[in-house]
């Protein structure tokens, strides 16, 4: 980029720095417009038919009430898997969490491996990961909380061991200097403070979890997705608006308990 | 003095039966989900599918993985990353009248907590179902797609947008009044300034997720890598699914790298 | 010239802010408002580019009636009056070249004005006012990188750009340590002596007041008890403007004096 000089009446000769935001929006307009092309965006489409979106929604009021029968079996699998895989994942990512932290292992091959497999967990998309496991474990339940648990893995994991780095590793040092060993000055010195915030992280994901767990189903991994994937399919919106409902009450009050329970802990 | 040591130890809050309880809570709900654990896999097809799963990464697809055309990984992806910024874009436009409406600082009560709870609602519906709602108005393709991913977006992205809202510097606004400058002025050079640094770091931060979520949309037939996917593993085709999870770790992990940078960038200037 | 005649002040909760002010500035006037919190200090300033109202009585800045300025006059009116606040308020996340410059943006086009482009003029004034505080090379610096220091000379250097012949101070060194304090008001003296700008400033500290200042005015419950040179301020004055409250403290020094002094060392 060619720079330009400004002179003040004093003589002072002060380079300019130019702006790089005109150049980021010709870029993200540039992006836009191709992005636009390859998805075959169209305002067109959207203005003449976007009103068939409402339609499908509207045809979810009122939900049917006599289908609610149907939605608890599914509601507990998926409040079941999310809760076994939360609970588990959160549990190993503990020792994965402090083998990565680099503060507490001393060898940087070792941390960095950990890193490394916490990191490739939390590439493959969850649904892609249920996917997998739906061909190996078969249909079912167990497909679903093997994918939320290993998503939780890597996000508990992820977030403790940040934590663990950057803690203040003062206490540590003062507790092996009276004489603990590294594990009891661990446990006097660190769990203490990263208790809080490890008890919310996996709070957190426990409430995205639930969420997400309700689509699993549609690739066969149990819960509400198997019985919103049909009832989608045969176009009975009645039944859907039921089993969102179901879902979004669900939802809602685990996330209050959830959140009272975290700020709490704060 | 023994006496008032023992009095002061006595005082100490007994917390062991709030554990015990949460501890016996804990472990029922426990018990209870195991019983949604079932073995219902193929009596050997498990570990030989995992099998050929392992082996399919080991040796992908090269032709797939290597073909430019229309069907290669290579523009797959590409149009992946195009549902996922389209939609990314969109979603964080209309994020923003939302993420004001849920104010507490700019909106009255009721304002903010209807919108709240609409937010909340958007968020819960899984994206599965705006997919197939979409794919009526747009038809299959990722058009829908990206209509999805523009609505599935706003719950996270509002919700973060109000924190930053919340957090305005407002002594700067009492700067201005006193150099004369008029209402827009104070929000143009006043307020945007403060809020453009966040919202684009959190929508940088979403669009890292849209990618990985528009994996999902290929599902319902709303375009992007994830349909393609799905046909090559329900027909068996193992070095085609290796070829397809290769290039989407790489482009996820690249992309990861780059936001983390250019977020840390934005906020720490 | 800034002309007080007889004027009140009374908030719509019924406090007094001022009562029967009589006050007259000259233009190149160094002043420093002393008093309480709460005696009215920043009430007095604020009406002068009449951020408050007055409820009675006349003010005139520089000829022109302040009471009877409506919508745009009030815009124009002010914006050849500086001023500075203690929390610095500047913009954040924004350079500081980006700062001093929203000082002309009501000058400016109004797609300039949308865009926010300013022409090379412009940059130029405000890099000179840069210089003149001696932070010209921080210009392109992201101004939540500077010192508190630093903050404040780019505050003032987005009041000296608007080329005003007043700047009102509210507190500018109550938020910086004393060595800071110090160069700042160095600050103020230098371009109130080379560029003849009246200086109004509310401050805590009464010994900076007396150090900087050519004239004092003290403020209690609204009412000026004291108006002179700096020369003629005695203990007893002081005594008196800050009366009953913490008196002891004050006795035998002139050390910083109100019950709110901020020093961090």
């Amino acid at each position: 980029m060619r720079k330009r000089t400004l002179t003040l009446p004093n003589g002072k000769v002060v380079t300019e720095q130019r702006s790089k935001v005109p150049l980021i929006c010709a870029i993200l307009l540039v992006f836009i417009i191709v992005a636009m092309r390859v998805t075959h965006f169209s305002f067109r489409t959207l203005a003449t038919n976007g009103h068939q979106f409402f339609v499908i929604l509207g045809a979810m009021f009122p939900p049917h009430l006599d289908f609610l029968n149907r939605v608890w079996q599914p509601l507990f699998d998926t409040i079941k898997m999310s809760f076994l895989g939360s609970l588990l994942g959160a549990l190993v990512a503990v020792p994965l969490a402090v083998l990565s932290a680099t503060n507490i292992v001393k060898s940087k091959l070792l941390s960095g491996f950990f890193k490394l497999v916490l990191s490739i967990m939390r590439t493959l998309p969850t649904i892609v990961m249920a996917l997998i496991a739906t061909f190996i474990f078969g249909l079912g339940t167990m497909a679903g909380t093997l994918a939320i648990f290993i998503f939780t893995v890597s996000y508990v994991g992820k977030l403790t061991y940040e934590q663990i780095e950057s803690l203040d590793m003062g206490t540590f040092e003062a507790l092996e200097s009276l004489g603990l060993t590294r594990l009891q000055a661990f446990r006097y010195g660190i769990v203490p403070q990263i208790l809080p915030t490890y008890l919310s992280t996996s709070l957190f994901s426990f409430e995205g979890n639930l969420r997400y767990a309700a689509i699993l189903g549609y690739v066969g991994a149990g819960g509400l997705g198997i019985i919103l994937n049909e009832q989608l399919g045969w176009r009975d919106y009645g039944n859907v608006g039921m089993i969102l409902t179901v879902l979004i009450v669900t939802v809602g009050l685990i996330e209050l308990i959830s959140q009272t329970a975290r700020q709490k802990l704060q | 003095m023994s006496e008032m040591i023992e009095l002061k130890l006595n005082e100490q809050p007994s917390k062991k039966r709030q554990y015990l309880l949460l501890g016996g809570i804990i472990l029922a709900m426990l018990l209870w989900s195991l019983t949604a654990i079932t073995f219902s896999a193929p009596d050997d097809g498990g570990a030989k599918i995992a099998g050929n799963i392992i082996k399919g990464i080991l040796s992908p697809d090269m032709q797939l993985l290597w073909n430019f055309t229309s069907q290669g990984v290579f523009y797959l992806l590409f149009e992946t990353i195009c549902i996922a910024f389209l939609g990314t874009i969109f979603g964080a436009i209309l994020s923003i009248p939302f993420a004001f409406l849920m104010a507490p600082s700019v909106v009255p009560k009721p304002v903010y907590l209807i919108t709240r709870f609409l937010v909340v609602v958007i968020r819960t519906i899984p994206s599965l179902v705006y997919g197939l709602m979409f794919v009526r108005v747009s038809g299959p393709g990722p058009f829908a797609g990206v209509l999805t991913m523009s609505l599935t977006s706003i719950g996270m992205v509002s919700k973060l947008y109000v924190d930053v809202i919340e957090d305005i510097d407002r002594g700067i606004l009492e700067a201005m009044d006193a150099m004369g400058c008029t209402t827009f002025e104070k929000i143009r050079f006043g307020i945007i300034p403060q809020l453009i640094a966040n919202f684009s770091s959190i929508t940088i931060y979403r669009f890292d997720m849209n990618l990985r979520d528009a994996t999902i949309l290929g599902l319902v037939g709303a375009g992007g890598i994830g349909s393609p996917l799905i046909f090559a593993m329900n027909s068996y085709r193992w070095h085609q699914v290796g070829s397809i999870l290769i290039g989407l770790v790489v482009l996820i992990l690249i992309v990861e790298a780059i936001s983390n940078k250019l977020r840390a960038k934005l906020v720490n200037g | 010239m800034i002309k007080f005649e007889n004027v009140s002040k009374i908030y719509p909760n019924g406090h007094v802010g001022l009562k029967n002010v009589d006050l007259q500035i000259e233009q190149g006037e160094f002043v420093a408002i002393i008093g309480l919190s709460g005696a009215g200090k920043s009430t007095l300033l604020r009406c002068v580019n009449k951020m408050h109202d007055i409820s009675s009585g006349k003010l005139t800045v520089n000829g022109v009636n302040v009471t009877q300025l409506k919508g745009k006059e009030i815009r124009r009116f002010r914006s050849k009056i500086g001023m500075i606040f203690q929390s610095f308020n500047l913009i954040t996340r924004t350079t500081v070249l980006g700062n001093v410059l929203v000082s002309l943006v009501p000058e400016l086009s109004w797609w300039r004005r949308l865009l926010g482009v300013y022409p090379a003029t412009a940059k130029i004034a405000g890099l000179k006012a840069l210089d003149n505080v001696g932070i010209l090379d921080k210009a392109y610096t992201r101004v939540d990188q500077l010192s508190g220091g630093q903050q404040q000379r780019v505050a003032l250097a987005r009041t000296l750009v608007g080329d005003p012949d007043i700047i009102l101070a509210d507190e500018p060194v109550a938020a910086l340590d004393p060595v800071t304090a110090k160069i700042v008001m160095d600050d103020f003296q230098r371009i109130n002596r080379e560029m003849n700008i009246s200086i109004l400033l509310n401050i805590h500290h009464v010994d900076l007041a007396v150090a900087y200042a050519d004239r004092i005015v003290g403020i209690r419950q609204g009412e000026i008890v004291f108006d002179g040179p700096t020369s003629a301020v005695t203990q007893e004055i002081i005594d008196e403007i800050y009366q009953g409250h913490g008196s002891s403290s004050i006795k035998g020094s002139l050390e910083p004096v109100a019950a709110e002094v901020v020093v961090d060392a």
